[in-house]
């Protein structure tokens, strides 16, 4: 116990001796693996929030990899890897060797460059929706918000329309009645992410459209265009890209369950990690070329687990409540 | 209260009428239902053959061709413009009837009550393993806010909310039927039991991560309960902790998951096309993902239009269910 510590907390009358106790275990104790305040419910909340100022180096770790992942998306022709369309000389099936690092797939196809080749379509498919969301579904729950009244209300009604099919559900509809085209996938699932993200735009909305300097600007003979793209946007876009990351995991994730149904992008050399993974799932190929499945399977968990991550923390560095995707 | 739900049971019925109208429309107006039915004989120019102006060596084949196309737009109404072909079709449907298969003739309804049961009973147990799952985790998550327990717990619910459905299912077949052989691998549907059996991992890899955020949402609603008044009585009483927990405290702390509850149901409706795809499972979901590769469009429109309807009525339910548990709700 070191003395500075205890005249550092002796002005705060609040702190109650259990919660400093712990607070001194936790000093040193030698494995942090969480961050011992961001944890404790009754520590004060001055350096609780100060804590949460960090985004923390877990956070930077999850960046890291989604960087690599963006990287390799878009540079994938580039770099020195296999094609992976073509069939490996090796032959089909083969495990892991310094040759084919992941492996061959039942076609001799090599699963790592697949793999780095699925990343192509699930960011940019995941990416594309999330800003198609945020683009329609955030300058509508704007304007819903601001305006009120009938607007508001056909607005709602049609947020709660979209929001009545199961998500995968409608995304089937959607993707049964049309050619599965790149833009396609992306625009269903874009629409899958403009009601809840309308939501959230109009909620904020609601809540800024109330204060001082709004009218303060309607006072001062400003249009409603102007406060909407002034006033109100700076405002609102902040919750809005915090959640960013987040709905692009979700977005990542749905484009893998269509993917996975066959009804992601269709032809040959749409590789993605759904239609990976579905190719590898048969029961014997599961069995006796387990590689096949199981690297995309790490893959894409990775991505969703660090997309989720760093949404997480970005959300709660911004302070924004949490939403149901 | 009466008011309450006579709004909500006007907006339930906007609502269905907009869905079912909006999924009639994509699937009538996107596609040409009348290629599904009779394929190339609907490129023929029927009116053309009969007015005399289209020359066709083969008049009687034409003809005969023509009145199947005619019996074929009678029988499911595309001679009828849409609106009125959507008139039709719901009052169709209300009446039971959902009609037939373009692929095999048969009717939709039995399409439907032959596939309908799996589903439910995986549906079902799907929700039983994730309550079942998270009830207890949350409480003892709970019990020791903070701890390393709770921690712990964090990190894996955050773990198994970030696995993508058929990954989860991908790597639970591998491990549990074909590494370690615990369960079938395929789908039984000899005995009751072994049914129930064989769909313990498909419950399994929809019910964990609807396990997790249930017991995320069932976790901070505890620790707020647990600082309440009535519960330091308890305590002060000498009652024992496990008492207080599930018989005080769990009750009004369960809102979170029920409000959860209607809505989870759809994205379990979603995940379990997944989940009988990878099982194999002859359920609704694998119904829908085949008729929609066929272009079988009156069973993609049925299932679609059954599984909005019930998820409707279903959160409709749970948002009067909400209301009634907690009155503040009913003020908004």
């Amino acid at each position: 116990m070191n003395a500075e510590d205890r005249v550092t907390g002796k002005p705060k009358a609040s702190r109650d001796p259990r919660a400093s106790r712990q607070r001194l275990l936790w000093r040193f104790r030698i494995l942090r693996l969480v961050r011992p305040s961001r944890v404790s419910d009754d520590s004060p909340a001055g350096d609780d929030s100060a804590v949460r100022r960090r985004l923390g180096f877990s956070f930077w770790l999850a960046v890291v990899w989604l960087l690599i992942m963006a990287f390799v998306a878009v540079c994938a022709p580039l770099l020195p890897m296999a094609d992976p369309t073509k069939v490996a000389f090796s032959g089909p099936r083969e495990p892991p060797s310094l040759d084919a690092w992941f492996g061959t797939d039942a076609l001799g196809r090599d699963v790592f460059s697949r793999t780095m080749y699925g990343a192509r379509i699930s960011l940019a498919v995941g990416g594309f929706a999330i800003v198609f969301g945020m683009v329609v579904g955030g300058s509508l729950g704007i304007v819903a918000g601001y305006f009120r009244g009938r607007l508001d209300q056909a607005v709602g009604f049609v947020f709660f329309v979209l929001l009545s099919f199961p998500a995968l559900v409608l995304a089937i509809l959607i993707t049964a009645t049309f050619e599965r085209s790149m833009l396609v996938v992306s625009l269903t699932i874009g629409i899958l992410a403009v009601a809840p993200v309308g939501l959230l735009s109009r909620a904020s909305t609601l809540v800024f459209a109330e204060r001082e300097f709004v009218a303060a600007a309607r006072v001062l003979g400003a249009r409603n265009g102007r406060i909407i793209v002034r006033e109100l946007l700076p405002n609102v876009v902040i919750p809005m890209g915090a959640l960013t990351l987040l709905g692009m995991a979700v977005a990542v994730v749905a484009e893998g369950s269509l993917a996975f149904l066959g009804l992601s992008v269709a032809g040959e050399d749409a590789i993605s990690w759904g239609k990976m993974i579905v190719d590898g799932a048969g029961l014997r190929d599961l069995q006796n070329a387990t590689h096949v499945t199981m690297f995309p399977v790490a893959v894409m968990f990775v991505t969703v687990l660090s997309l989720n991550f760093a949404g997480d923390r970005i959300r709660e560095y911004f302070d924004v409540k949490e939403l149901a995707f | 209260m009466a008011r309450f739900v006579l709004r909500r049971v006007v907006l339930l019925f906007a609502v269905l009428f907009a869905v079912t109208f909006l999924g009639f429309a994509a699937m009538n107006l996107l596609g040409d239902p009348l290629v599904n039915v009779v394929g190339v004989l609907a490129e023929l120019d029927c009116e053309g053959i009969e007015a005399g102006t289209v020359e066709d060596t083969t008049v009687d084949a034409a003809s005969r061709d023509c009145d199947t196309v005619a019996a074929a737009k009678a029988q499911y109404h595309l001679d009828r413009p849409v609106p009125i072909r959507y008139v039709l079709w719901l009052s169709d449907m209300a009446t039971g009837d959902f009609g037939t298969s373009f692929q095999n003739d048969q009717p939709v309804s039995e399409v439907i009550r032959e596939k309908l049961p799996e589903t439910l009973i995986l549906l079902t147990m799907a929700q039983i393993v994730s309550l079942g799952v998270a009830v207890p985790w949350g409480v003892i998550a709970a019990y020791r806010a903070n701890r390393a327990f709770d921690r712990g717990s964090t990190v894996a619910s955050f773990g198994l909310l970030s696995v993508p459905n058929f990954a989860l299912g991908v790597v639970l077949l591998y491990l549990l039927a074909l590494r370690w052989q615990i369960f079938p691998s395929a789908y039984e549907s000899g005995s009751f039991g072994g049914l129930v059996f064989s769909l313990v991992l498909p419950a399994v890899t929809l019910g964990l991560p609807l396990a997790a955020s249930y017991q995320r949402l069932l976790r901070t609603d505890l620790i707020t309960t647990l600082q309440e008044d009535f519960v330091h009585m308890a305590r002060a009483k000498g009652l024992p902790p496990m008492r207080i927990m599930f018989r005080h405290a769990l009750r009004p702390s369960m809102f979170s998951v029920v409000t959860v509850f209607g809505v989870s149901t759809g994205a379990l409706i979603g995940g379990s096309l997944v989940v009988e795809q990878i099982f194999g499972i002859p359920g609704i979901g694998r119904e829908i993902v085949t008729a929609v590769v066929r272009d079988d469009f009156p069973v993609v429109l049925a299932i679609v239009m059954l599984v909005a309807v019930t998820f409707v009525v279903l959160n409709f339910l749970v948002d009067l269910l909400y209301s009634w548990l907690d009155p503040r709700v009913r003020a908004r």
